[in-house]
């Protein structure tokens, strides 16, 4: 049927209110809000970009600045080339397919919530049982305290970050593979193209949507990482596992400093569009080419 | 962008060109096979340890946290969903992510119909506020969006939880819609029109029906996500009896020291429905996961 302008109107007004009224009001009131220098109830008057420059100062965010780039690069990279490996072996075992995939898809089931609680257990000092398999393997010496130590507990974080998203990464890429004509596999098995080379030439560039979407997706959500580090470590120790989120929910919540940790926020938000933007432009103009 | 929906199809066999001999290429295969299962059991390994744990007592756990001992009880259990008042949780998240959905498949199939159908300037704009939405992270709108609930005496109220989860669930939801309306002709709808029928009959009769597949792997992909929210229940709710699970897990537990008799019976209790969820409805969460990727 012809919808007529006024109709199509009515029909998207209830969502448009309801977006506008909680999402699109609310963040403009954010960029507002950076700019002044509210604290709890007191304060608010316009102070330009006074808290942007305190925080390109202050070494919590850079700290957090740093951590959060480095774990985003570490998770972004280690996902994507782990889910594509699994991917491709789900794709090659149809027998076993469905059954694995299930398996690998539970924890993404999960709440962020427990799998922090799940994974502090798995790797406390304590007894816990990672440390019982490294006995077990007789790797006693490497053992350590991978929560409390500044130089693993990040890397420990993003461990089970993977873990939650690996089924999730390999599902997409698997219907990925799941949609390239059977045809085109033939002809290559034909040609002879087998093991890396036709992964190379054939697999590789008709995967090219799937690898967008990864991409994307794994950055924008690394990028923002709040719940783990928040549960597992509190930040900690001494600063090391501290991100954006992170510091933007214990400037605001804790401190009550809405107005700093609100600019913190918009650092973040521009830096995931900036990279959200680069990643999409480079990525369909590669699947264009492909 | 094209979506993927479930469907069945027969499972891909390998090209059958090979100059190996088919003995050694089967085994090879079986071999493969085994290994993708060691892996996935590798993966399920820290959640069955979960399970495990969960039944015994700490003294067990402490002298072998790996071994399976016998002494399985649901003690822990029986204690946990008293500390955690289970029952009054779970049918908060229930009501919260039931209302957010309803919510969310209304208005999100409403706006999402014109947004399919019409090419306009202004049409294409809104969508691309919608769409935009995605990328905002929650922190920059949560201080506001607590003021915003203060001012409107929302606050500690299942309604602010269930506005905003659903104001952040419409992007997807919007997209979702749009892009699978645009696979579909118009063709019912012109039928309807010719039969009559205004917008909101057109709406409730062919479109509602129309949107069913798509709605069955939305509801399931909000629900997993709305129910596993963190921050949206902590900022908001204040008093213990209106948490939802999520919060509840995270409330009873803190950050803290903890005894293992304690820590993971709520975490299961936590995990459990959706875990069951997912098991029987599978195919939705697939369909929802796999949304983004191009058939073409």
């Amino acid at each position: 049927m012809r919808l007529t302008t006024r109709s199509a109107a009515l029909l998207m007004l209830p969502a448009t209110a309801l977006y506008a009224l909680f999402i699109l009001y609310p963040t403009a009131k954010g960029l507002l809000l950076s700019l002044t220098d509210a604290h709890g109830v007191i304060g608010g008057s316009f102070i330009g970009l006074d808290n942007y420059r305190q925080a390109f100062q202050d070494p919590q965010v850079l700290a957090a600045l740093k951590n959060t780039l480095v774990y985003t690069v570490v998770v972004v990279v280690v996902q994507n080339v782990l889910g594509l490996a699994v991917a491709s072996w789900l794709y090659n075992s149809p027998a076993v397919r469905t059954i694995a995939r299930t398996g690998l898809l539970m924890p993404a089931m999960m709440a962020l919530v427990a799998v922090s609680y799940l994974w502090s257990f798995i790797y406390s000092p304590v007894g816990g049982p990672l440390d019982a398999v490294m006995n077990a393997l007789g790797l006693h010496r490497l053992e350590m305290s991978w929560l409390g130590d500044t130089h693993t507990a990040l890397m420990a974080i993003a461990v089970s970050y993977m873990w939650m998203y690996l089924g999730y990464t390999a599902t997409i890429y698997l219907s990925n593979y799941l949609s390239i004509p059977q045809s085109l596999m033939e002809a290559a098995a034909l040609d002879g193209a087998r093991g890396l080379a036709r992964f190379r030439h054939i697999d590789w560039p008709l995967l090219a949507p799937s690898l967008t979407v990864n991409l994307t997706l794994s950055t924008i959500g690394s990028l923002r990482v709040f719940d783990l580090p928040f549960i597992m470590t509190d930040g900690g120790p001494a600063n090391s596992t501290q991100t954006l989120s992170y510091v933007v929910f214990q400037d605001s919540f804790h401190d009550f400093h809405f107005a700093y940790g609100t600019a913190v926020a918009v650092l973040l938000l521009v830096i995931t569009v900036v990279v959200g933007v680069l990643l999409t432009t480079f990525l369909r103009r590669r699947e264009v080419a492909a | 962008m094209t979506l993927t929906f479930p469907r069945t199809r027969s499972p891909l066999q390998p090209a059958p060109v090979d100059t190996a001999p088919l003995r050694r290429r089967r085994l090879r295969r079986v071999a493969s096979q085994c290994g993708l299962l060691l892996v996935t059991l590798i993966v399920v390994a820290p959640i069955l340890l979960m399970l495990k744990v969960s039944l015994e007592s700490d003294t067990d756990v402490a002298s072998h946290p790996l071994a399976l001992t016998g002494h399985l009880s649901l003690h822990n259990y029986v204690a946990a969903i008293k500390d955690m008042d289970y029952g009054r949780s779970l049918g908060n998240t229930v009501l919260i992510t039931g209302g957010a959905a309803v919510l969310v498949m209304f208005t999100g199939s409403l706006a999402a119909w014109p947004m399919a159908r019409i090419a306009r300037r202004w049409t294409r704009l809104v969508y691309q506020l919608f769409v935009a939405g995605l990328t905002v992270p929650v922190f920059v709108m949560i201080t506001p969006l607590y003021m915003l609930m203060r001012d409107l005496k929302l606050l500690d109220s299942y309604t602010s939880v269930i506005l905003s989860e659903a104001a952040l669930s419409l992007p997807f939801a919007v997209l979702f819609f749009t892009s699978f309306l645009r696979s579909v002709p118009a063709e019912l709808e012109e039928a309807a029109a010719i039969d009559g029928a205004g917008p909101l009959r057109t709406y409730w009769h062919v479109i509602v029906p129309l949107l069913r597949p798509a709605t069955a792997t939305l509801v399931i992909t909000l629900t997993l996500s709305i129910w596993n929210d963190l921050v949206i229940p902590l900022v908001m709710l204040t008093s213990d009896s209106k948490q939802t699970i999520t919060l509840d897990v995270y409330s009873t537990i803190g950050t803290h020291a903890y005894s293992t008799a304690q820590l993971l019976p709520t975490v299961v209790l936590g995990t459990a429905p959706l875990l069951v969820v997912f098991l029987v409805l599978q195919r939705y969460i697939v369909a929802g996961i796999t949304a983004g990727v191009g058939k073409s």
